[in-house]
Formats: C-alpha cells, sequence, structure tokens
C-alpha cells in the first residue's frame, strides 16, 4: 500500500482543479485521503509521479478524478430500509396521483431499479417518475444499460428476498452473455441524468429523495450545502432518506424534519 | 450524547482482530474503569448482516460509553467506539470519524488497515495500538503504519492465538511490534489501559 501524506493531498486537489476545473475542496480528506492511496497502489506510484502524470494531459486527470470520486451500491442494498419504505412510507404515498423520487448519487443505478422494483409491486410504478441522478457519466451509462454480473445478481436476489420481495428478482431481469440484463419496463420510468450535487440546484419537487451514502464524501460544510438543497427539492411531507451511519445532525435543519426511523434514517420534511 | 470540552487531549488506543478475538474483546471491557483518559476503538470483523449490535452485546461488561458512532461524530476520551459493518471507519484529523464505502480491502469492511492507517495519518497521539486473533493479512499494512510513525505496537502471540494468521501477517511485515505472550495478556493489556 502507497500512503498520502495530508499535505501532500492538498496539493493535488489543487493540481486536479487547475487542470480540469474539478474541485475537490469540498470533499472530505480521510476518504480522499484514501483512495488516493488505493489509486496510487493500483497504478504502482508515488505522489510525486501522480503530479508528473496528471501534467502530461489528456485524459489522465478525469480517469483519476473517476476513480476518486466512483461509488459502489447494490440492489436493495439495506435489506430493512427498503423493506421499511415499502410497509410504511408506500402507504404514505398511496394517496399521491402522481410521485416523483430522486435518487441523488445513483452510481450504476442499483437504488434507482430496486426503488422501480418495489413501486411496481406495490402497483404504482405507472404514476411514478424515477429521477436517477450522478455526477460519473460513466456510472450514468452503466447505470442505463442496467447490466450487472450474475454474481453481484445472486447478492442482489438476497438482499430483495431479505427486504421482502414479492417475486424472484430473475424476473426482473434477463441473463445473456452470462451477464444479468435489467427488463426494459423497469427502465421506461427511470430517468438517468447528469447532476452535480455540490454544484447544481433544485430542478425538481419530490416527495421521496434517496441519497444514501453519498454525504459521507463531503466537508461538513459542502454537506451542509447538500443538505439545503435536499430540503428545498422536497414537497412538504416528502420523505428523505440517509445512508445508516448518517444523520441529520450537523445539518442545521434538525428542526425541519419529524424522524420517521432514526436506525435507517428515514426522515419527513414537516416545516 | 457526552460531550467533552473541544481541546480536551485526545489520544487513541486501537484494537483489531477477527475470528477468535470477539472472547478477547470482552474479557478487555472488564478491565475498563471508568474515567478512560483516552478513546478506546474497536474494529472487528463482522458479516454485514450481522444485527448485533455490539455496546448492546457488552454493555454489561463495562459503564464508560460505548457507541457505534455515526458519521461526523466527534471522537471524544472516555469512550469506546466499534466500526460498524460493511462500512470502513476512518480517522479524521478533525478528530471525527469519517465513513468511507469504497471497496473492501482484503475481502473485509470494515477493513483494520483503513482505520489503523487513517488514525496513523491524522495527526491524533495513539497511545497503543493492538491487533489479535484473525484470519485474515488485514491490520498488518495498518500497524505497520502505526509502528513506524513511533507509536506502540502490540500484537498477540500467533502461537496463542485462535487463529494464527493475522497477528503472522502482522509480525511477517513488521518484526518490530511487540508480542503479548499469553499467560500475562490480559495483564499487558491492563498496563496498556492504565
Amino acid at each position: 500500500m502507497v500512503l498520502i501524506e495530508y499535505p501532500e493531498l492538498e496539493i493535488l486537489i489543487t493540481r486536479i482543479r487547475e487542470i480540469s476545473g474539478f474541485d475537490f475542496s469540498g470533499y472530505a480528506r480521510p476518504s480522499l485521503l484514501r483512495r488516493a492511496g488505493r489509486y496510487l497502489t493500483t497504478h504502482k506510484m508515488d505522489h510525486g509521479q501522480l503530479l508528473v502524470h496528471i501534467e502530461q494531459g489528456g485524459s489522465v486527470v478525469y480517469d483519476l478524478i473517476q476513480e476518486l470520486t466512483v461509488n459502489y451500491s447494490e440492489m436493495f442494498r439495506d435489506a430493512d430500509f427498503f423493506r421499511k419504505v415499502r410497509t410504511e412510507v408506500f402507504t404514505y404515498l398511496e394517496s399521491y396521483p402522481t410521485l416523483r423520487f430522486w435518487v441523488a448519487g445513483c452510481a450504476s443505478g442499483e437504488e434507482a431499479y430496486s426503488m422501480a422494483i418495489f413501486l411496481k409491486e406495490a402497483g404504482f410504478l405507472g404514476r411514478s417518475l424515477i429521477y436517477a441522478t450522478d455526477l460519473s457519466n460513466k456510472a450514468l451509462t452503466a447505470a442505463r444499460e442496467g447490466v450487472f454480473t450474475l454474481g453481484n445478481a445472486r447478492t442482489f436476489s438476497e438482499n430483495y428476498m431479505a427486504a421482502g420481495g414479492e417475486q424472484s428478482l430473475s424476473d426482473y431481469y434477463r441473463v445473456a452473455y452470462n451477464k444479468a440484463i435489467i427488463v426494459p419496463e423497469l427502465r421506461r420510468n427511470i430517468v438517468f441524468s447528469m447532476h452535480d450535487l455540490t454544484g447544481d440546484g433544485v430542478f425538481n419537487e419530490f416527495q421521496f429523495i434517496s441519497c444514501r451514502n453519498v454525504m459521507i464524501y463531503f466537508t461538513l460544510e459542502l454537506r451542509r450545502k447538500v443538505f439545503g438543497l435536499l430540503y428545498d427539492s422536497l414537497s412538504m411531507l416528502g420523505f428523505l432518506c440517509l445512508g445508516k451511519r448518517e444523520t441529520l445532525r450537523y445539518s442545521g435543519l434538525e428542526d425541519h424534519f419529524k424522524i420517521i426511523d432514526s436506525t435507517l434514517n428515514i426522515y419527513q420534511k414537516i416545516r | 450524547m457526552k460531550t467533552t470540552g473541544d481541546n480536551a487531549a485526545l489520544s487513541l488506543v486501537l484494537v483489531g482482530g477477527s475470528s477468535g478475538s470477539f472472547a478477547i474483546f470482552e474479557e478487555m471491557l472488564k478491565l475498563i474503569r471508568n474515567p478512560l483518559s483516552f478513546a478506546l476503538i474497536f474494529v472487528l470483523h463482522r458479516g454485514k448482516s450481522s444485527t448485533s449490535v455490539l455496546p448492546q452485546l457488552f454493555k454489561n461488561k463495562t459503564n464508560v460509553y460505548m457507541s457505534e458512532p455515526y458519521h461526523l461524530d466527534p471522537i471524544e476520551a472516555n469512550s469506546i467506539y466499534f466500526a460498524y459493518p460493511d462500512y470502513h471507519l476512518l480517522i479524521g484529523p478533525d478528530r471525527r470519524f469519517y465513513y468511507d464505502m469504497s471497496e473492501k480491502e482484503l475481502f473485509s469492511r470494515p477493513s483494520i488497515d483503513a482505520t489503523f492507517a487513517s488514525a496513523a495519518m491524522s495527526g491524533i497521539p495513539v497511545k497503543a495500538a493492538m491487533l489479535f486473533s484473525g484470519s485474515s493479512a488485514d491490520g498488518a499494512f495498518g500497524m505497520k503504519t502505526l509502528a513506524q510513525r513511533g507509536f506502540p505496537t502490540y500484537v498477540q502471540n500467533p502461537a496463542e492465538a485462535e487463529s494464527p494468521r493475522m497477528p503472522e501477517e502482522a509480525l511477517a511485515a513488521y518484526p518490530g511490534h511487540q508480542v503479548i505472550v499469553d499467560g500475562n495478556l490480559f495483564s499487558i493489556i491492563n498496563n496498556i489501559l492504565q
């Protein structure tokens, strides 16, 4: 493993900004430090060599940005969370004639497809629109394709069953070339599009926003700003979902939400 | 929530282990008396679906405050923390916990290496780091990083560990760790914890 020191990381952040315009200054340093170290380890170079490497121009710096920002997810990750959404949140949303969901920081689309499956099983996929956004075009391309390895599909199936899925997950994908490909029917109500939570603004109003394990990569200050954006994008009584180890604490918006589930981090906008 | 002054001195004691370490951790907690002058951080490999909450499980062992911290929670002395399953737990230079969901490290999340290395880089003094029984090589890199930065590191004697691989790998990566010989395992731990 190659390590990088905090002062070196700051130099790297500055050079990336100068070369590409991409600004990591609002990103949480401890995880960025870890990811930068992993990049150096996989590419067998040290910090000095990396600086020389990105000066060469071309796609190098963009590949680096990609690797430093990429997120990983699973379908029905945190089965207990999806179970709760289905049993409690959906009951509430049932009465709406049209529904808009936002999966903010959707990575390769796993969570958006999971939502679509549960909405279909609950009978309101037809009147729902799921906006799934990410910073990375590469991730969005993968998300639109909806192709997963069969190994992953097995994990996803277990999660789906644990979350209370009514059928078999394999009803929602077909297998070709040793891959699992999501059926087009599920994609019809999902809009995948590019959105940078740290720079772009409100683009719609939602009854449900899931932004799980995304803000953990932002500094306290940037996180507060993104919380503001999510709050502004929620309709009154809309739901906000965070990752399991995230909280509303330190957001400045603690008083604006009612806790629906403190363990699973589901909140409802009340003022 | 307990709070202490922001400027209070903070040091860390780090404990890592995997299979065969649980019973040691349990015994260790019994030795701990309130108040603790440092923050005690445990990283134990657990399955992602493990629903057992360690602070609940251990609650009768000690009267020191225990938690599985949340992202951005401040790290405070006189507290015991447990890494949460399926996330890496990182120590920030601003004395807060940070969660990270990047790839597993040596098939593990939480990774002992991730927590220990982040502590070594954080600038927060590490009073001691200890590594116990386990069947993977996780921890070796973190322990080496800590030792190379001058922090005291202790490894369970592989011959006496239920799963010797973890302490073995740590010693192979860096032979300078102090080996805790059984028999006086808990008296050594007790001295470290004083």
